[in-house]
């Protein structure tokens, strides 16, 4: 009986060890990557594809991950610190050495919607698992653009991330459970925009990347679906439609919030200002429309808007309150005036901001304790810097802050406590 | 209407002011114009910006810290030391002036400003920068670009900021202790 079950036991080791070296080899890999892509564009086809590739690049924000703060264009180099160590983006300028000059065709698509590039299996900071859904004729479109830029002769830093995560060929088994065996096909259901507003959403803007929670394995999430995430110390809000409603948005609004960077929701911050730096505010009239759509769930956008209810107050305790009308008086009110109206193009408003509606406070938490940089936006707007307050403030005084501030204007049960504030302050 | 109001109590530039009954809502630098006639930290942009309005915090362990006045309430400074800008100069028992203070004197001697309006704010700053080079000195390659982090927020509409510049660095090098061997 006893050898039965070493027996069983011992086969069953095999099988899962032969399993295991089936995956790792690349067994069960599929490429969605078509025979004919072996076959080289013409010169005549890279240059008429070349310059709508210079806009799927902008949606697809390629620029601001493969250029590092202050370097080269395309040459690489932004780090990304992750739990497993730092990884560096790679040069995806023309160079024939450090770039992708050499590359064919089909290895650039390869890399895009595989995840798989000449030195073998890309990292998942590269959301190929997005990219998976672009069409062929975007991949093609950037390469075409890609190879017209200046090629930087710049090398690539090399990854360091600690064992087992430093083994490239590991990533066979994250692709296993995380990378979808083929790409999304329309919905022949819904409108085009609709289906324009998914592709730009999960193809192109790779908007889960963020939005979307990430699994034990850091895999997107797709029970979760765009439903928020915490990433780098700060909340990527939920943009389904519960979720934006929530934040104040209507369609309209969130289409021009995404060209612009600017609206009575506040400013965009952290990651999304260089999203809309970089990326949204070249997008077409059309696309943000789509994106905006398809994010509320609408075949097309609503003729006239209407925006969600203002929240209501949230009853607060009366020292809370005291001690944070102090404080809001004394620090805030100087800037975002006494009733929380902003100063038109120099102060936004907090009567009507997002981080106070948040279901977390934690982003209303953090702009406090660090304030936020001087930024510049489209056109000619401009946000001057908010001073940060983790010197002047106590935990308790921004914690009473906090949640009297989201109590007030944001609808917010006042549920932010001592420690969240400690470990915002941790966190940096 | 009335406007609320609580008692405040600081000390400014070594005296005891109030307790005086302050609007809750009063900005500081509203607060010394109006109720202390100390009129010298000047409003320029009043959203925060320009550093015109600042004065020093004295904190418990002596150490001075710059703060705007334009955006900070004036309640926040109740039971603080604060020093404006009438509080640099050496006076003699009867209020009179007899010798400016060396940030002062030195921003005279360089033709540092033109219209002025911006130097209460850079007196502020380079004599609070020279309070922390005191406790922490630095090396001399590492001057300049300290003065500019330390004053860049300031902003001046005449003067070009060299003048600044150079009358905060040659202050700096001649007092003894600030940058270290
Ligand atoms: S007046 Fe206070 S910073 Fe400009
Ligand atoms: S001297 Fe005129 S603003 Fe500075």
């Amino acid at each position: 009986m006893l050898k039965k079950l070493l027996l069983v036991a011992a086969a069953l080791v095999i099988l899962v060890g032969l399993f295991a070296g089936c995956v790792f080899i690349g067994l069960f890999e599929k490429s969605v990557v078509a025979k004919d892509i072996e076959q080289p564009l013409s010169v005549d086809q890279m240059k008429a594809l070349a310059e709508r590739g210079a806009y799927v690049a902008v949606a697809a924000d390629c620029y601001a991950c493969h250029t590092a703060k202050d370097g080269a264009p395309w040459a690489g180099g932004l780090p990304f610190a992750t739990p497993f160590g730092t990884l560096y983006a790679t040069n995806i300028s023309p160079d024939k050495e450090n770039g992708i000059g050499s590359w064919t065709r089909a290895e650039f698509h390869r890399a895009v919607r595989d995840g798989i590039g000449r030195r073998g299996h890309l990292f998942p900071a590269m959301p190929y698992a997005s990219y998976r859904n672009m069409t062929p004729e975007d991949v093609d479109a950037v390469y075409a653009y890609l190879m017209t830029r200046a090629p930087m002769n710049v090398p690539n830093k090399p990854a360091e991330l600690t064992f087992p995560f430093n083994i490239r060929q590991g990533l066979t088994f994250w692709n296993l459970f995380n990378l979808p065996g083929s790409a999304a096909s329309a919905d022949a259901a819904r409108s085009e925009t609709w289906n324009r507003g998914r592709y730009l959403t999960d193809a192109l803007a790779h908007c889960g990347e963020c939005h979307t929670p990430r699994n034990l394995l850091m895999g997107m999430r797709q029970d979760a679906y765009l439903q928020g995430a915490l990433l780098e110390g700060v909340v990527a809000p939920d943009i389904t439609k519960a979720g934006l409603t929530q934040m104040g948005f209507e369609p309209s609004v969130l289409a021009s919030f995404m060209k612009s960077g600017i609206s009575n929701q506040g400013a965009m911050a952290n990651q999304m200002f260089e999203v809309v730096h970089f990326s949204t505010q070249y997008m077409s009239r059309d696309d943000l429309n789509a994106l905006s759509a398809y994010l509320f769930d609408l075949d097309k956008m609503p003729d006239s808007t209407i925006p969600p209810e203002p929240p209501k107050p949230v009853a607060i305790a009366s020292d809370v309150a005291a001690s944070a009308k102090t404080t809001y008086v004394a620090v805030c009110s100087g800037c975002h005036g006494a009733d929380g109206q902003g100063i038109p193009h120099v102060v936004v408003p907090l009567t009507t901001n997002t981080s106070l509606r948040l279901s977390s406070g934690r982003n209303l938490i953090r702009a406090v304790l660090d304030g936020i940089p001087a930024q510049h936006f489209p056109g000619l707007e401009r946000m001057q810097p908010m001073p940060g307050f983790k010197t002047l403030l106590t935990d308790q005084q921004v914690a009473d802050l906090a949640n009297w501030l989201r109590a007030s204007w944001g609808g917010q049960e006042p549920k932010v406590t001592l420690d969240d504030v400690r470990q915002t302050r941790l966190d940096n | 209407m009335t406007i609320a109001t609580k008692k405040l109590s600081l000390t400014i530039n070594d005296q005891a002011v109030g307790p005086i009954d302050v609007p809750e809502a009063m900005m500081m630098q509203d607060f010394l114009y109006e109720y202390l006639n100390l009129t010298a930290s000047r409003m320029g942009c009043g959203q925060g910006i320009c550093h015109a309005c600042t004065i020093i915090v004295e904190k418990d362990d002596g150490a001075l810290e710059e703060t705007r006045t334009c955006i900070m309430g004036a309640h926040w400074f109740a039971g603080k030391k604060v020093r404006t800008v009438e509080g640099h100069a050496k006076r003699d028992a009867t209020g009179a002036i007899v010798a400016l203070s060396p940030v002062q004197q030195a921003f005279i001697e360089h033709f540092s400003f033109q219209c002025g309006y911006c130097t209460p704010g850079f007196v502020t700053g380079a004599t609070v920068l020279m309070d922390q080079l005191k406790r922490n000195p630095i090396r001399r390659e590492e001057l300049e670009p300290t003065i500019v982090e330390a004053l860049d927020r300031h902003i001046c509409r005449c003067s070009g900021y060299v003048r600044y510049l150079e009358a905060v660095r040659d202050l700096i090098l001649q007092t003894p202790g600030l940058v270290k061997a």
